[in-house]
C-alpha cells in the first residue's frame, strides 16, 4: 500500500489551546514528521473560514486523510468529518486530535505541552494512516407499527399513525379498547360525558382499514431492534364465539362468580362472564379465564344458559408473531390500593371509595340508573367527604411524588356530585391545590364558589364507622384546629400508579421503568417520549400521571416519532462496529454470551461467529473476550492501536 | 423454654395482679420464667432526646444483666417497660457511638472510684444481643395461639372482649415492631384462642392519656372516655390490656367518668394475663379481683367462669 | 399578631437546639397537620401539633415556649407514626420541653399531685410525668 497523503490541521482555539502549546513550534516539528505530508494551523479551525483551509487543503493536496488537532471529538468531530466528505474524502479518514481537554487545558508548562500535543497528534497519524474507508450501514425499515394498550392514549397514537397511511397493530390486554377513560362520568374542563368522547374514538378505531385491533391480547416478547422488530403476542381465549353472541346477557345472569365493587375491574366486568364496556362496537360477552369457575371447579352455568351455543370452554389461547419497524407503550396506571393505607381502611367499610368507584357511581347516575347510592346500604349520601393526596406526596408510607390529575378530579367529581345530588355538601381536604394546566385553576375555583364546596387544608389522620357514618379525623389547618366530620361516603383521591404488569412488561421489551414502574424515558426534558432504545416510544400515563389533554399530547407527540422514522426508508447506523476474521473463529461463543446489545450469533452451520452489525455499539467488549484473537473492530485494529501505541510511548 | 422476666415497678406495687396472673399463668404454660435479680427501674418513658443518653443506662443495665443470667431473652408485659427497653436496645445495636457510650458507662457501673483502681468483676461489652419480647410474643411466636387453645382448660366462650392496645405496644412501629400499627391482631388472636368473642372498635390504639392523667386529669378522662364508650357501643361487655397505667385511666378513672358524662355505664378492664390464667384454670388468689376499682367479678360469675 | 421574620429567627440558635436536641429536621416537614388530625390531645392544646412544628421552624421561640400543647403531649407517637415525611413530634415537643425547662417552666412536679393522687397512681405515671413535666 502506497504511502497515505495525510494532512494536519492545528487550531488555537482561540488562546484555549495557543497560550499554552506553541503552535509555530508544533506545526515545524509536524512538517519533519515521518508520517506527515502537510501540517498547518489556525486561530478557529471550526469556523468557516478554517473548515475551508481544510477543503482547499485537501484538494490542492490530494490528501488522503487528515488529522484536527482542535479540543474533544465530542465536541466537533461531526464537524470536520462533514467538511471532509464534501469534498469526497471519506469522513471516516478523518480524525480528531484532543489537544485542548487531554492537553493545553490541564498543563501549564509550555514546553512539556507541545511535547505532548505533538505525541497525542503523532499517534492519531498512525490511526489515519491504516484507517479504511467505510460506509454507514443501512438497515430499511419495515413501516409497520405496534401499540401496545388501548386507553385514550394508545387509541391516539394508533390512530395518528394509521391516519398517516401505515399500518397499526393495537394490542389490548382487556376485552375492549378505551382504558379508564370507559370509567369516567363527565371531565374536567368541559364537563363532557368522558364515554361519549370515548367512543367517537373506539368507532374511528374499529372502522379504520389501517388499524388490526388484538384485543384480550397480551405482548409476550420483542426480539430485534429499530426498524426490525419481531413481536409475540398471545390471543387469551375468550371462550365465546362472537360470531354467534348476540349479547343477550343471559350467561352474566347466572353466573356465580362475583367481582367486587371495590375491587379495579375495567369495562364493566362484575361477572366471570361479562360484557365489556365496548361503545362502539357490537355487544359480545367474554369470559375471564382467571375467574372463572369453570376452570376451577365445575360450574358450566352459562353454557347451559345460552341460547346461541355460544360459550366453548375448550378454546385455547393463540399466540401470534407480528413484524413491526416500532412500538408504542401506552399502557396507563391504576390505583394505589387503598386498603394498604391501613388508617383509612375502615374494616371493609364499603362506603370509603376511591376516586374511580365514585366516577363509576357517577356514570350510572348519568346513564338514568336511578339516585347516586352509596355502596354500603343504598342510600343517597348527603355529606360527601373527598381526601386528596391519599398515598402520593407519603415517602415514608406509599408513594413520594404527587400524582397530579387528583387535585382536577376532586373538583370535578365534586361540582358532578352536586348535580346529582343539589343539597348535598361536599368538603375536600386537601394539603395543596396544584391546578397548573391551562383553564385548571379557573375551572377550579368556578367549582368551589358555584358549588358551595368546603375546602378544608390538611390532611386526614383516620377514618371510622360509627353508627352508619364515617367519622372523618381531618385538621384545617388554616383555622388550627382538628376537624371530626360525620360523612355518608368518603371518596379518597388513591396515588395514582403503574398499570400492573407494568415492570414485567419494560423487561419484555427491553426498556426500563422507574422504582415505581412508570416507563422511563430518555431525557426527562428533551426527550419525553423516547424511550431508551430506539424504536420504543412512550405514550400517556404509562410515562407518568397525567390527564387526558396530556394524555393525548404525549400520544400524538409519540405518533410523530413513529412517523419520523417511518419518513425513511431505511436508517444508518455507525459503521465503527465489530468482524469476525472467519478463519481465526473456532465457534466457541464467548463473544455471544459478552456482548451486552445481543449483537452477536453463532451461524449454524459453519459454526463461526457473526456480527449482527445493526445492533453493534461498537463498545468492543467481544474484541476483548474473544480468546482467538478473531475479533476485530472496524478502524480500531489490533494492528493498528499497536502503532498508535508506538507513536504514544 | 428459657426466659428472663422484668416485671417492672408498678407490678410490684399498684398491680401485683398482673404480676401474680403472669407467672401462674407461665407457670401453667410450662415456661421457665425466673425474675431478674436486683432489676431497677427502666425509666418508664422512653427519652427522646438524642443527647441525653444516660436516660438509655437504666434499660440497658437491665438488659446487660440479662446475659449475665444465662439468658438470650427478657419479658415483660408492662407496655411503657418493653417500649423502652425495646427501643433502647435497638439503639444500642443502630448507633456505634451510643454503644460505645453505654459500654464505658456500663464498665464502671460497679466500681467505687475511690477503693476500685480496675473494674474488679468480669466485664463483657453489650452489643445489644439482648432480646426483648413481650408476653404476647412468647404465646404469639413461641407457644402458638393454636396450641394455646389447645391448652386452655376453661374456654371463655360468651365473653365479648375488647382488645385495648394504647400506644406504647405498638408506635413507633420501626423500632417496637409487635404488630401492623394501624390494624393489629395479636391481642384478637389471643382472646380468639382463649374461646372469648372479639369486639372490634376503632379506638383501639387510640391514646388513653397516658401520664397525662396526673398533670392533667380531665384529658385523661376524657380520653379514657371515648375509648370506653367506643368498646361499650361496640358490643364489649369487658376491655383487655396489657399496660399497668391504662389500666389506672381506664379502670379507676371510671368514678371521674361518670361525673362527667353521666350516661355512662362502666364495664370491667381486665389484664390480659389475668384472662389467660383464667381459661387455664390457674388458682384464683392470683388474680386480686379486690384490687380492680370496677369489680370485674359479678360478670364472670355470670358467663360462668367464677362460682 | 405579627411576627417579624428575617435569618436572625429562621437560623437562629434556638432553631438549631431544637433540631439537634430531637434529631428531627424541622423544615422536612411541609405543614400537612396530619400529626394534629390525629392526635388525641388536641381538645385540651392550645396550638395545635403542627403549629408547633410551623413555629419552631421560624423560631418563633417565646410563642413556642409558652404553649401549652408541649407539655399536653401525651407521648402516644401517633403523630409520628403517620407523619408522610417521617417527622416524629413527639421528639420535637420533648426538646420544647427540655428547652422550657431549662427555663424553669415546671408544670408537674411532685409538689403539684395531691397526696392521695400519689398514693394511687403507678409508679410509672410518676416517673414518666416528673421526667417530662417538672421536677
Ligand atoms: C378518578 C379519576 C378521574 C379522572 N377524571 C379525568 C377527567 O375528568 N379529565 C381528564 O382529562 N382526565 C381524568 N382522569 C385521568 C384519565 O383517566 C387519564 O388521563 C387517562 O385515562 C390516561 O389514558 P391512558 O391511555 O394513558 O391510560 P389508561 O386509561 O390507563 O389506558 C391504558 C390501557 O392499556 C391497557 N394495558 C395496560 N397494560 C397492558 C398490557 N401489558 N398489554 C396490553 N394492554 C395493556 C389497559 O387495559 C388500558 O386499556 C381521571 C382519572 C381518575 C383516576
Ligand atoms: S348467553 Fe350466549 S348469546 Fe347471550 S350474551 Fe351470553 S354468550 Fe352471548
Ligand atoms: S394532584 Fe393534588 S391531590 Fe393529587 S397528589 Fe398532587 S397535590 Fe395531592
Ligand atoms: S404530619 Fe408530619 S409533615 Fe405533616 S404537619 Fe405533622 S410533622 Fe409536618
Ligand atoms: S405523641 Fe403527642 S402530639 Fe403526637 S399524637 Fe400523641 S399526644 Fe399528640
Amino acid at each position: 500500500m502506497p504511502q497515505k497523503k495525510i494532512g494536519v490541521f492545528v487550531c488555537h482555539c482561540g488562546i484555549n489551546i495557543a497560550s499554552v502549546v506553541q503552535i509555530e513550534e508544533l506545526v515545524k516539528r509536524l512538517q519533519e514528521s515521518s508520517g506527515v505530508y502537510y501540517a498547518t494551523d489556525y486561530k478557529y479551525m471550526c469556523s468557516e473560514p478554517g473548515q475551508a483551509s481544510i477543503r482547499d487543503a485537501i484538494k490542492e493536496k490530494e490528501l488522503d486523510g487528515i488529522v484536527v488537532a482542535c479540543c474533544s471529538p465530542s465536541l466537533h468531530e461531526l464537524t470536520f468529518r462533514r467538511t471532509s466528505s464534501s469534498v469526497d474524502l471519506n469522513p471516516y479518514l478523518c480524525e480528531i486530535a484532543n489537544i485542548r481537554e487531554h492537553c493545553s487545558w490541564v498543563h501549564s508548562d509550555s514546553t512539556l505541552a507541545t511535547e505532548k500535543a505533538q505525541e497525542i497528534i503523532e499517534t492519531i497519524v498512525e490511526k489515519v494512516r491504516l484507517d479504511e474507508a467505510l460506509d454507514p450501514i443501512k438497515v430499511p425499515v419495515n413501516k409497520r407499527a405496534m401499540v401496545i394498550g388501548g386507553g385514550i392514549s394508545g387509541i391516539q397514537s394508533a390512530l395518528d399513525i394509521a391516519d398517516s397511511g401505515y399500518p397499526v397493530i393495537l394490542v389490548e390486554r382487556e376485552a375492549a379498547i378505551g382504558g379508564h377513560m370507559a370509567e369516567l362520568s363527565d371531565t374536567f374542563l368541559t364537563l363532557e360525558k368522558s364515554s361519549e368522547l370515548l367512543s367517537a374514538k373506539q368507532r374511528e378505531v374499529s372502522v379504520h382499514s389501517n388499524i388490526q385491533l388484538l384485543t384480550y391480547s397480551e405482548v409476550e416478547d420483542l426480539d430485534g431492534y429499530v426498524g426490525n422488530f419481531k413481536a409475540t403476542i398471545k390471543k387469551k381465549a375468550k371462550m365465546v364465539d362472537w360470531d354467534k353472541c348476540d349479547g343477550c346477557g343471559k350467561c352474566i345472569a347466572v353466573c356465580p362468580v362475583k367481582v367486587p365493587f371495590d375491587q379495579e375491574h375495567p369495562l364493566g366486568k362484575e361477572n366471570a362472564i361479562y360484557l365489556p364496556l365496548l361503545e362502539a362496537g357490537p355487544k359480545r360477552v367474554v369470559i375471564d379465564k382467571g375467574i372463572c369457575q369453570h376452570f376451577s371447579g365445575e360450574c358450566s352455568e352459562c353454557q347451559t344458559a345460552c341460547p346461541k351455543s355460544a360459550i366453548h370452554f375448550d378454546e385455547q389461547d393463540e399466540t401470534l408473531e407480528e413484524e413491526i419497524g416500532a412500538v408504542v407503550v401506552a399502557t396507563g396506571y391504576s390505583m394505589y390500593p387503598k386498603d394498604r393505607i391501613g388508617e383509612y381502611g375502615v374494616d371493609g367499610c364499603e362506603d370509603v371509595i376511591d376516586g374511580l368507584q365514585f366516577e363509576r357511581m357517577l356514570a350510572a347516575w348519568e346513564r338514568g340508573e336511578g339516585p347516586l347510592r352509596r355502596p354500603s346500604d343504598g342510600k343517597t349520601p348527603r355529606d360527601v367527604v373527598f381526601v386528596q393526596c391519599s398515598g402520593s406526596r407519603d415517602p415514608e408510607h406509599a408513594m413520594p411524588y404527587c400524582s397530579r390529575i387528583c387535585c382536577m378530579y376532586t373538583v370535578k367529581e365534586a361540582m358532578v356530585y352536586r348535580k346529582a345530588v343539589p343539597d348535598g355538601q361536599a368538603y375536600v381536604f386537601y394539603i395543596d391545590i396544584r391546578t397548573g394546566g391551562k383553564g385548571c385553576e379557573e375551572f377550579t375555583q368556578g367549582g368551589i364558589a358555584d358549588n358551595r364546596l368546603i375546602y378544608m387544608r390538611g390532611k386526614v389522620s383516620k377514618l371510622y364507622r360509627e353508627g352508619d357514618k364515617v367519622v372523618v379525623w381531618g385538621v384545617d389547618t388554616l383555622m388550627g384546629k382538628k376537624v371530626e366530620i360525620a360523612a355518608d361516603l368518603v371518596v379518597l383521591a388513591t396515588a395514582t400508579v403503574p398499570s400492573p404488569g407494568a415492570k414485567e412488561l419494560a423487561q419484555r421489551l427491553k426498556v426500563s421503568a422507574d422504582d415505581y414502574g412508570f416507563f422511563q424515558e430518555v431525557h426527562p426534558k428533551l426527550r419525553p417520549v423516547e424511550s431508551p432504545t430506539a424504536g420504543i416510544f412512550l405514550s400517556g400515563a404509562a410515562r407518568a400521571p397525567m390527564d387526558i389533554p396530556e394524555s393525548i399530547m404525549h400520544a400524538s407527540g409519540a405518533a410523530s416519532k413513529v412517523l419520523a422514522l417511518f419518513s425513511q426508508d431505511d436508517i444508518s447506523h455507525e459503521p465503527i462496529v465489530a468482524f469476525v476474521d472467519e478463519d481465526y473463529c473456532s465457534g466457541c461463543g464467548v463473544c455471544v454470551e459478552t456482548c451486552p446489545y445481543g449483537a452477536r450469533e453463532l451461524q449454524g452451520r459453519k459454526r463461526v461467529a457473526k456480527v449482527i452489525e445493526v445492533l453493534c455499539q461498537g463498545c468492543g467488549a467481544c474484541i476483548a473476550a474473544c480468546p482467538n484473537g478473531a475479533c476485530q473492530q472496524r478502524n480500531f485494529q489490533a494492528e493498528q492501536c499497536l502503532y498508535m501505541l508506538d507513536a504514544a510511548l | 423454654m428459657k426466659v428472663s422476666y422484668y416485671p417492672g415497678c408498678t407490678l410490684k406495687d399498684k398491680t401485683t395482679n398482673l404480676d401474680d396472673s403472669t407467672k401462674a399463668a407461665a407457670e401453667a404454660l410450662d415456661i421457665d420464667m425466673v425474675e431478674l435479680p436486683e432489676w431497677t427501674c427502666c425509666g418508664a418513658t422512653h427519652p427522646l432526646t438524642e443527647e441525653k443518653i444516660i436516660n438509655l443506662v437504666p434499660q440497658i443495665r437491665i438488659l446487660s444483666n440479662v446475659r449475665t443470667e444465662g439468658n438470650d431473652s427478657v419479658t415483660t408485659t408492662c407496655a411503657f417497660c418493653y417500649n423502652t427497653l425495646k427501643r433502647a436496645n435497638k439503639a444500642v445495636i443502630d448507633d456505634p457511638i451510643k454503644r460505645q457510650r453505654m459500654n464505658a458507662f456500663l464498665k464502671d457501673d460497679k466500681r467505687i472510684p475511690e477503693y476500685d483502681k480496675e473494674t474488679v468483676y468480669d466485664f463483657k461489652e453489650y452489643n445489644g444481643e439482648t432480646k426483648v419480647v413481650h408476653f404476647l410474643e412468647i404465646l404469639r411466636d413461641t407457644i402458638g395461639f393454636e396450641t394455646l387453645s389447645n391448652r386452655v382448660t376453661k374456654k371463655l366462650e360468651g365473653l365479648k372482649v375488647a382488645p385495648y392496645y394504647g400506644c406504647q405496644l405498638l408506635r413507633p412501629p420501626e423500632e417496637v415492631d409487635l404488630d401492623d400499627p394501624e390494624n393489629p391482631s395479636i391481642l384478637e388472636d389471643f382472646l380468639r384462642s382463649l374461646g372469648c368473642e372479639v369486639v372490634n372498635f376503632p379506638f383501639k390504639s387510640e391514646c388513653c392519656g397516658s401520664y397525662l392523667s396526673l398533670s392533667a386529669p380531665d384529658a385523661a378522662t376524657r380520653a379514657s372516655h371515648t375509648i370506653l364508650r367506643s368498646a361499650l357501643k361496640n358490643g364489649a361487655e369487658a376491655v383487655t390490656l396489657s399496660c399497668p397505667l391504662c389500666y389506672y385511666n381506664m379502670d379507676k378513672r371510671q368514678d371521674n367518668i361518670l361525673k362527667l358524662y353521666a350516661d355512662f355505664s362502666t364495664v370491667p378492664v381486665f389484664f390480659f394475663t389475668q384472662l389467660l390464667a383464667l381459661a387455664l384454670g390457674v388458682d384464683e388468689s392470683v388474680m386480686g379481683w379486690n384490687k380492680h376499682h370496677i369489680d370485674p367479678t359479678p360478670l364472670l360469675k355470670e358467663k360462668g367462669f367464677l362460682s | 399578631m405579627r411576627a417579624v421574620i428575617s435569618t436572625r429567627q429562621v437560623r437562629s440558635e434556638f432553631v438549631a437546639r431544637v433540631q439537634d436536641l430531637s434529631g428531627q429536621d424541622l423544615l422536612g416537614c411541609y405543614q400537612c397537620g396530619k400529626c394534629s388530625a390525629g392526635c388525641p390531645m388536641t381538645e385540651e392544646m392550645d396550638i395545635i401539633p403542627s403549629q408547633v412544628i410551623r413555629l419552631s421552624q421560624l423560631g418563633q421561640e417565646e410563642d413556642v415556649l409558652n404553649c401549652k400543647t408541649i407539655w399536653l403531649c401525651a407521648t402516644c407517637y401517633q403523630c409520628g407514626t403517620r407523619c408522610p415525611k417521617g417527622i416524629d413530634f413527639s421528639k420535637i415537643a420533648e426538646a420544647l420541653r427540655y428547652l422550657g425547662m431549662g427555663k424553669e417552666k415546671e408544670v408537674c412536679g411532685p409538689n403539684h399531685i395531691p397526696t392521695e393522687i400519689i398514693a394511687e397512681a403507678p409508679q410509672q405515671a410518676l416517673v414518666s410525668t416528673f421526667r417530662k413535666q417538672g421536677l
